[in-house]
């Protein structure tokens, strides 16, 4: 197997792509990432592991720029700029995204209106050139394929964002939205959770459909499933804030007979213990 | 010209009113001279009204000639009304509507032709004793639309009145009086106008509306009077027995707007579903006064108030659910929300519920007050939309859940330019 990017970035001084450099960060006062490095390259898939409270959800959403959660110090460098200085559009705008774990529900705005207006603003279209604008058949076009992926019909578009949407139609719309917008650097937030096997499926399918030489992805998961349909490059282990381990696929199948019992004092079973239902 | 006897006779005189009508006005100026304005700290119904800076003597009752209502002609209507000020209004209905008996027409002009129908209803609802406002209405009011539908008639396309100011220091009090027949299904809008965003004039436009058994009615009150127009306006509507109506108000001028919605559900199984929809900018104050009033049994109502404020913009909202003795089995809900997009900006929300039968299936309320989610703005940022233009889809879209909904395409249209035009 391929050496570990950070690794080689160590012994070279190449920068990755997308870097985090000890990484320290707070919510509410108390200090949850307590020192995160590490470095992907477009092309590659890494999984980020943890029991729960590790900080996994911490590092997604500062990442984007989440206004609850407070930088102490490293850095983010992505494409020659430290991200971190950057408000949340503009690191979108660079090419970052993140399908949450929780998608927001908006009433009053269409899916529709949300994913035009979300492409426009990535081709700079600022409401007056209209050349700039995708127009309804272009964006008729680019969603088609992409929801026959994911099994969305039509209906979606015309519905408020997320409203009264199941758990695995959230998911699924977090998906179309990582897939019309191309992003270079995407973060998925625990994008299995609450979901039903057709929608792993659905979702993994589309994901591994985008793979390939422009796209990194930071896979962040409590749960080895679906690492069984998007596989990784790498996989890290993140505990009390801080990387424990990093290898390849394998130490997925470690964790998944193991769980994080190594490194929490209450064993944490529900990985193996629910795969096995 | 002050508010005087000798303007109510004018006036009338000017209408070609009918003696019993003059008689009314002249009953309603005596109320209106025996009153003093509310007392906006001990009047409950007044409370937190700001009403230090008027001064009814700086306004005309009417002004003549005020020239006639800037009409274009609209399209995919069934009938309209056009009245500028004082000036008599123009009514124009399909001829298939004629022929099938809907009589839309000048007020005054319907107190000559149907005394039977006008003496009956009219101010029947919306009493003069009730305020100064109402009885300086009822005394002076200005014309305005009688509305017939006769039983079993259904209009498909929208009924429209437009009332424009006639300039500043004028007073515009048009009335509707709309009697809907048994069965009959139709779609009826005010829209109150000006012509200048600028002129100052005291507004009051007051509607009573009848729904007979069995009818559908949708009613529409656009107010877009320009930011300096103080607004007093009542809207009551009866319904009979198993009737429907859907309701929407718009909000989106004035300096004081105060509207007083009431419903009252009076025919069992009558239901009503209410919306309000109000955008502030500067120093615009609204004030809302609704009643759900729950006389008959299954009785239905569903409101929601929602609006957005801006700069030092000002809501007050109190909502009364009543559910009286008879009305068992009945079902109600309030909801008032209010998104303030400044830090001055300020709303209140006051829910009060009057239970005297406890024989109810469902009685529920809820109020909020707050800023844009941030949660919501994070997740569109998160996609790249600019913040400006993340703000302004929020505000759209909060305000969208009552604008989708609104019945009539052209008053939809109108409400969604001006917010596109003010939201920034």
């Amino acid at each position: 197997m391929a050496l570990n990017s950070a690794a080689v970035g160590k012994l070279t001084e190449v920068m990755a792509d997308f870097e985090i450099k000890d990484l320290r960060v707070s919510v509410e006062g108390r200090e949850i990432l307590k020192g995160v490095s590490l470095a992907v390259n477009k092309g590659e898939v890494h999984a980020v592991m943890g029991p729960n409270g590790s900080g996994k959800s911490t590092l997604s959403h500062t990442l984007m720029g989440h206004p609850n959660y407070k930088v102490l110090g490293g850095q983010v460098l992505f494409k020659g700029k430290d991200i971190l200085t950057l408000p949340t559009e503009q690191r979108a705008k660079l090419g970052m995204f993140l399908a949450l774990q929780y998608p927001v529900v908006v009433p009053g705005i269409t899916m529709s209106n949300f994913l035009r207006t979300a492409i426009n603003a990535k081709r700079g279209f600022d409401g007056k050139d209209k050349s700039k604008s995708i127009n309804v058949k272009e964006f008729r076009a680019l969603l088609k394929n992409e929801m026959s992926v994911l099994r969305m019909d039509d209906s979606f578009l015309s519905r408020y964002v997320n409203e009264g949407f199941s758990g695995g139609e959230k998911k699924r719309a977090e998906i179309l939205q990582m897939a019309v917008l191309k992003p270079e650097i995407a973060i998925l937030d625990e994008t299995d959770s609450g979901l039903d096997i057709d929608s792993i499926k659905f979702v993994s399918d589309a994901v591994n459909k985008m793979r390939g030489p422009e796209l990194g992805v930071l896979i962040i998961t409590h749960y080895t499933r679906v690492l069984k349909f998007i596989k990784p490059d790498y996989v890290h282990v993140l505990v009390n804030g801080e990387f424990v381990r990093s290898g390849g696929p394998e130490l997925a199948d470690w964790l998944e007979a193991k769980g994080y019992s190594e490194w929490v004092k209450e064993p944490d079973k529900a990985p193996a213990a629910l795969e096995a239902r | 010209m002050a508010f005087t006897k000798a303007a109510v006779e004018e006036l009338s005189a000017l209408h070609g009113e009918p003696a019993w009508l003059r008689a009314r006005r002249l009953d309603a100026f005596g109320v209106f001279e025996g009153m003093s304005l509310p007392d906006t700290r001990r009047n409950e119904d007044w409370k937190q009204v700001d009403l230090k800076t008027l001064n009814l003597e700086a306004y005309a009752p009417f002004q003549q000639p005020n020239g006639v209502a800037p009409a274009g002609a609209l399209e995919n209507v069934g009938a309209t009304l056009y009245q500028r000020g004082t000036t008599p209004a123009v009514a124009s209905v399909a001829p298939d509507l004629t022929q099938r008996g809907v009589i839309l027409m000048p007020l005054a002009a319907a107190a000559s032709a149907h005394p039977e129908l006008v003496q009956r209803y009219l101010f029947s609802a919306v009493k003069p004793e009730r305020d100064k406002f109402a009885a300086l209405h009822a005394a002076l009011f200005s014309g305005g639309t009688f509305l017939y539908v006769p039983e079993g008639v259904t209009v498909e396309q929208p009924l429209v009145s437009q009332f424009w100011s006639a300039g500043s220091g004028a007073a515009v009090l048009p009335h509707s009086l709309v009697i809907a027949g048994r069965g009959s299904r139709f779609q009826y809008v005010d829209e109150f106008l000006s012509s200048s965003r600028d002129e100052t004039s005291l507004a009051s436009g007051s509607s009573e509306i009848f729904l007979e058994e069995g009818a559908n009615v949708g009613y529409v009150a656009l107010q877009q009077w320009g930011i300096q127009t103080w607004q007093f306006a009542n809207q009551r509507f009866h319904l009979g027995r198993d009737s429907h109506l859907q309701m929407v108000d718009v909000a989106l001028g004035a300096r004081m707007a105060r509207l007083r919605v009431e419903a009252m559900l009076e025919g069992p199984g009558s239901s009503a579903d209410l919306k309000g929809l109000f955008f502030g900018t500067g120093d615009q104050a609204f004030d809302f006064r609704t009643l759900q009033d729950h006389i008959g049994p299954h009785t239905t109502s569903d409101l929601l108030f929602k609006g957005a404020l801006r700069d030092r913009a000002k809501s007050v909202y109190v909502g009364v659910v009543r559910v009286e003795a008879a009305a068992r089995g009945s079902s109600s809900n309030q909801a008032n929300r209010n998104l303030l997009l400044s830090e001055k900006a300020r709303a209140t929300s006051e829910p009060i519920l009057e239970i005297l039968n406890n024989d109810i299936l469902r009685c529920s309320h809820g109020a909020t007050v707050g800023p844009v989610d941030p949660e919501h703005l994070f997740y569109l940022e998160s996609r790249g939309i600019p913040r400006p233009i993340a703000e302004r889809m929020l505000v759209q879209g909060f305000l969208g859940e009552v604008l989708d909904r609104l019945p009539v395409a052209r008053v939809r249209d109108a409400v969604d330019q001006e917010l596109s035009a003010r939201i920034d």
